[in-house]
């Protein structure tokens, strides 16, 4: 090994026993929804007809396209079973690899503990390489993990093993990714950003190119993975650009990381105001300059999607006449254009929020790392009370919600408006995906509830939002029962525009999240403040 | 006239750790209270429930007359507290922290922050990720002391500082003192406590150990004396309250309780004296007196 990766060894294990809880939780979480979608698909499709009336409708659905790609023979339960997860699993291996490299490597380096490292017999790019290392032992345990369980579904076994390892080739592609991501910031939360922005222009690339059927997918990690064409014309050749981009990737945060001072990124931190302003000078305006960051990003990141998703509303009906097979699974004739774009529209109105959840726990759970780094001390040791300082987080998360929505709503309109030329939707578009915002505020005030009662446990939070998640994603497939699906705030609201509007489970929600809150607050008023 | 701290048989405990053990503790009105103790002797503790961010588990505690846990929001606005280790938001700049914590507390005195920038020599428009260690800790410090503030709850204020900055802080210290504030100085540098205190605490294990003024707690404990006499001084062991003599290059050393001084020097007279030195206990040995004792206790009970 030569000298500018001294030390990688020590550092992986480091890592291992850092990890030795999140690891396994990780694999049980992710490997886990593979495994029980994985498994219960040849249950529900257990005839020849269920199977090709799979492949007519769901598979060849431009909702499906768009989330989950154009999956190789679609009419096998093999293809079904890989179309089936697909989201769980490339979007789940991707997240996950993103968290683990940044928390190895920025977030090491931000908190100086890397510093310490650093001192001892460790070269330049050992933390990269250890980053890197973790990353494929991880993601190869959950493709490995996802063959098994296909092979023990009763798939074939060529096409399971290039499911896996197709998987496991677009998750370490995106910890090369996430890798340069560490460089470029100075801030883990900003190599979070970067790295996260990344993940969603693949799966969106992706998903565009195999709506319109074009050579987009061409572009995107996500696109190479499926077109390894696992359980259909199994090929291996498209695993060479996933290499090349890894390996190119990799390249770039060698270069990066040799080019730049420690705990120094691309951008040199600018000076910045000798006075505060006004507006930073109440508890309101300080939460809402900690958060602005944040907030951008995701306002940036969710309206483009919602244009995007708008835009290619119009082009709906034509991939209906080319299949009429949907319109009846849909349950209308290839005429009935509304009722097409209405479908399609709960489906995007619903992950766009349920995507939001993520803003919302992130945004509530603010309090606990200001708790928990002290800062949260020096403001309490001034004359602002708990109550406001809790209040004015939980304010700017519920209003950074009502915004997201608002511009989710507004970007959808405004795509739509544009590709169709028409504008008389955009009200009813905006209030539509305000429908699903109670649900969104629930899930954030559980956040709160959590924070304040069962501070060590605020990762709950993050439970309840994979739950919904999961629930959303694959509820209907897996045939859940009632109790299951009711977990999910989003399962209880009507789905609009195909569901008409009824606003009685929408209030019952908000007045649930704001008993939620209450309890926060009630918790955090009587409990201690953690000390550093 | 009613104290600044009134703390009585307070209890914290974490699980099965009992961090504040019967502490008991009076800061009065414009005094600078020296709160002395080891590395997880509860002095953060008291300082946190101080600032209303602990729950104690009995005993009462009082701070400026009110409730510090019920009142802490109000009773905020007249206090300021400077922790021992200072995390600021990394993406504020050291003048915007200063700004907005002394607003937040309810105001700050403009002419006291642009002087205490200057002795300070802080830069207050880099971003906080940018400061060490040390300039962290100055911004705490100078949002302090820019507030006017009635109390000063300092936790270890002067970690990290430099010797200049250190000086710099003990004058901030008697101006805020000359303006009738109160100051309760948490630290384990002695030599900083000794220069500023009026009274002192010394806590161990949860619990204060010994109070009183610095002449108060040497008056409690030995003497030091060095001597040289003419006749050898091998007897000096026999005199009341002389404790450990020891005999080094024809000189004696001993330590001696204080009410039995004058005894222990009229033995010497008689011996001859050549030369004497004398000195009261520096805090330093007070405090490891205080803390030697319970190494020794423990070493004893382990051998036991």
């Amino acid at each position: 090994m030569s000298s500018e990766l001294t030390g990688s060894g020590h550092l992986v294990r480091l890592i291992l026993r850092r990890d030795r809880v999140q690891l396994p939780l990780w694999i049980i979480g992710v490997g886990g929804m593979i495994a029980v979608s994985a498994l219960a698909v040849p249950g529900v499709y257990n005839t020849p007809e269920k199977v090709a009336g799979y492949a007519a409708t769901v598979g060849a659905s431009p909702v499906s396209y768009l989330m989950s790609g154009r999956q190789a023979a679609i009419d096998t339960i093999g293809g079904i079973t890989a179309n089936e997860i697909s989201q769980v699993a490339q979007l789940g291996v991707c997240l996950m690899v993103m968290f683990q490299v940044v928390r190895h490597t920025r977030t090491e380096e931000e908190t100086g503990r890397a510093e310490l490292l650093r001192s001892t017999v460790l070269a330049r790019h050992a933390a990269t390489l250890a980053g890197l290392g973790y990353a494929v032992l991880t993601t190869l345990l959950l493709g490995s993990l996802t063959t098994v369980t296909m092979l023990s579904a009763g798939l074939d076994a060529s096409g399971s093993i290039i499911y896996g390892a197709g998987l496991t080739l677009l998750g370490v592609c995106y910890a090369a990714v996430t890798l340069v991501a560490a460089q470029l910031s100075t801030s883990a939360r900003g190599a979070l950003g970067i790295a996260g922005a990344a993940i969603a222009l693949g799966y969106l690339v992706r998903g565009l190119g195999a709506m319109q059927d074009n050579a987009l997918v061409w572009l995107s990690p996500f696109g190479w993975a499926q077109l390894m064409n696992a359980f259909g014309d199994e090929r291996w050749w498209p695993a060479i650009p996933l290499v090349a981009a890894t390996a190119g990737l990799l390249a770039l945060a060698a270069y990066l990381n040799a080019h730049r001072d420690f705990g120094g990124g691309l951008v040199q931190p600018r000076r910045g105001d000798p006075r505060a302003s006004r507006a930073l000078s109440t508890s309101f305006g300080m939460a809402l300059r900690l958060q602005r960051g944040t907030l951008i990003g995701w306002a940036v990141g969710l309206f483009l999607l919602a244009l995007v998703y708008g835009a290619v509303i119009p082009t709906i009906p034509d991939l209906v006449k080319s299949n009429p097979d949907i319109g009846q699974y849909i349950g209308v004739s290839a005429g009935a254009e509304q009722a097409l774009i209405d479908a399609f529209l709960r489906y995007i109105l619903l992950f766009m929020a349920v995507v939001s959840t993520g803003f919302a726990v992130s945004s509530v759970l603010r309090l606990r790392s200001e708790e928990e780094s002290g800062r949260a001390e020096a403001v309490l040791a001034t004359g602002v009370s708990r109550t406001r300082w809790v209040t004015a987080t939980v304010a700017v998360a519920g209003l950074g919600c009502l915004a997201l929505m608002l511009l989710m709503g507004i970007g959808l309109a405004v795509g739509y408006g544009l590709g169709l030329g028409e504008w008389d939707q955009v009200a009813a578009q905006i209030a539509a995906q305000l429908a699903y915002l109670p649900a969104v505020l629930v899930v954030g005030g559980f956040a709160v509830a959590v924070a304040g009662l069962l501070p060590r446990y605020s990762m709950l939070a993050w439970v309840l939002v994979a739950a919904v998640v999961f629930q959303t994603m694959l509820g209907e497939t897996l045939r859940l029962p009632d109790v299951v699906d009711a977990i999910s705030p989003f399962w209880h609201l009507p789905g609009v525009p195909v569901e008409p509007f009824d606003p009685v489970p929408g209030v019952v929600e908000l007045v649930l999240a704001a008993s939620l809150v209450m309890l926060g607050l009630w918790g955090y008023r009587r409990r201690d403040m953690a000390t550093s | 006239m009613t104290p600044a701290i009134q703390l009585s048989n307070l209890v914290k405990t974490f699980g099965p750790v009992r961090a504040l053990d019967g502490l008991d503790l009076d800061v009065e009105v414009g005094e600078v209270h020296g709160f002395l103790g080891p590395n997880g002797a509860g002095k953060s503790t008291t300082m946190r429930v101080l600032l209303g961010l602990l729950r104690t588990d009995s005993g009462s505690a009082q701070m400026l007359g009110r409730d510090p846990w019920k009142d802490a929001a109000d009773l905020h606005r007249q206090i300021a507290y400077v922790p021992g280790d200072v995390n600021l938001w990394p993406n504020l700049t050291g003048g915007e922290v200063i700004d907005l914590l002394g607003r937040m507390r309810g105001g700050l005195d403009e002419k006291k922050r642009a002087d205490l920038l200057e002795r300070f020599e802080l830069d207050p428009s880099k971003k906080a990720r940018t400061y060490s260690k040390g300039n962290r800790q100055k911004v705490a410090v100078v949002a302090a002391f820019a507030s006017n503030a009635e109390l000063y709850l300092l936790d270890e204020p002067t970690s990290g500082l430099d010797p200049l900055m250190e000086a710099e802080f003990q004058r901030c210290v008697h101006e805020v003192k000359t303006e009738g504030a109160t100051i309760l100085l948490s630290s384990h540098i002695l030599a900083e406590a000794e220069a500023l205190s009026d009274r002192i605490s010394i806590i161990r294990n949860g619990a204060v150990v010994q109070s009183g003024t610095l002449s108060e707690l040497r008056h409690l404990t030995r003497t030091t004396v060095i001597a040289e006499t003419a006749a050898p001084a091998n007897r000096i062991g026999d005199v009341p309250g002389v404790h450990e003599p020891q005999f080094v290059d024809g000189r004696v050393m001993f330590d001696v309780d204080s009410d039995h001084l004058d005894a222990a020097v009229s033995a010497l007279v008689a011996l001859g004296i050549r030369s004497l030195t004398s000195h009261p206990p520096t805090l330093e040995e007070l405090f490891l007196r205080q803390y030697g004792e319970d190494v020794a206790t423990v070493s004893n009970g382990g051998a036991g």
